[in-house]
């Protein structure tokens, strides 16, 4: 009995080993500053939102600004830290990372 | 005697009236072609779109009139583009005169899938003795979220892709599903050609003789399709019915060829 309960337990993790790795190959964040905010939204490519993940800010001088963790939409806004170019990056789980450059004419245009 | 010549007289007008409906004179797309159809992170986010009424392999144009709609639908949402849409004038190396297309210019704003569609102005077709209705629609992916692709615009007829629609290397397949009012079209007749203007095409495909040109395939009986595409640019796919209304031309009742058309891009692996 227990033998096969083992034999199950394992298939199932096989399995879902199988379904993370399908889907979780990339995240990716994209950021625009609308009314004195950056908004951050971050979702996988099928458009699953990437739930409790970091996201870090960073001026031109790769000097880190603020950070934050999504929400179960995927999403993170900050107030404007700066008027520079503005490099986000999301950190999710298993070393998933990307990035995403805001640049200056843009984080001025949201004021 | 002459009952058998009555006979073989019949049989050759019927051959000839079933071979004049069936092929197609001369193979007229609607084309909505964007600028590029992936925007990455790093992309200029403002593409250009080109709608133009043309034979794509041989690279004639007709003249196309202001579409009667022209918009593009993005996370569920419909957005109306057709006062964005400015007349350019083109025609192909040996056509002598300049013909209309449009233009429009769109600036992404989020991530995701942006189908636009065209639905032209009737086209009168005296060679055919129709109109001419060709809803075309091209999709274009946005900053990784690859979602919205399958959904249908809602068009009278429209082509719904099975396979995602941008992404493709030369020789992959195209499936799609055709469409008429909402339902799929049992062995709907499909053709397809090249856009022989694709940008980045080495050099002009010359079709040997005339089948070469638009190459045809037809649905199973679910309006599904497949076509494996051998070249690198843009391909389009359009399934051809005749609409179940008329429009008048010069006081006469005349047919239309609603025709769903679909563009994809592919690109060689190198």
């Amino acid at each position: 009995m227990m033998k096969k309960i083992h034999f199950v337990l394992i298939f199932v993790s096989v399995l879902l080993l199988f379904c993370t790795n399908a889907m979780a190959h990339k995240v990716n964040l994209f950021a625009y500053a609308e009314g004195g905010k950056v908004f951050t939204e971050s979702y996988f490519p099928d458009g699953r939102p990437v739930e409790k993940g970091k996201v870090l800010v960073f001026d031109s001088q790769n000097k880190k600004l603020l950070e934050g963790i999504t929400d179960e939409k995927g999403l993170f806004s900050f107030t404007i830290p700066k008027m520079d170019d503005l490099n986000i990056v999301i950190e999710a789980s298993m070393g998933h990372k990307n990035n995403y450059k805001l640049k200056k004419a843009e984080v001025e245009a949201g004021k | 005697m002459r009952t058998k010549y009555l006979f073989y007289l019949l049989i050759s007008m019927v051959s000839a009236a079933i071979i004049f409906t069936c092929v197609p004179a001369s193979a007229h797309f609607g084309t909505v072609i964007p600028s590029d159809d992936i925007i990455s992170k790093d992309d200029s986010k403002t593409i250009n779109i080109q709608i133009k009424f043309i034979h794509p392999m041989e690279m004639h144009y007709m003249e196309m009139v202001k579409p009667k709609q022209f918009g593009v639908i993005h996370d569920g949402k419909k957005y109306d583009l057709l006062g964005t849409l400015k007349q350019a004038k083109g025609k192909s190396p040996d056509q002598t005169e300049n013909f209309s297309f449009w233009t429009s210019e769109y600036k992404i704003r989020r991530p995701g899938d942006y189908t636009f569609f065209v639905e032209p102005t009737p086209y009168w077709e005296p060679a055919e003795d129709l109109f001419i209705i060709h809803y075309t629609k091209v999709c274009v992916n946005a900053l990784g979220k690859e979602e919205g692709w399958n959904e249908p615009v809602g068009l009278e007829t429209e082509i719904i892709p099975l396979t995602r629609p941008y992404g493709l290397w030369t020789g992959n397949l195209f499936t799609g599903q055709v469409l008429l009012k909402g339902k799929p079209v049992p062995f709907a007749e499909v053709e397809v050609e090249y856009l022989n203007e694709s940008p980045g095409n080495k050099n002009i495909v010359i079709a040997p003789s005339d089948p070469y040109v638009t190459q045809v395939v037809k649905a199973d009986s679910n309006g599904v399709f497949t076509y494996a595409m051998p070249r690198a640019g843009w391909w389009g796919f359009a399934a051809l019915n005749e609409a179940d209304w008329k429009l008048k031309y010069e006081g006469k009742e005349k047919g239309i060829e609603i025709g769903a058309v679909i563009w994809v891009h592919t690109i060689d692996m190198k």
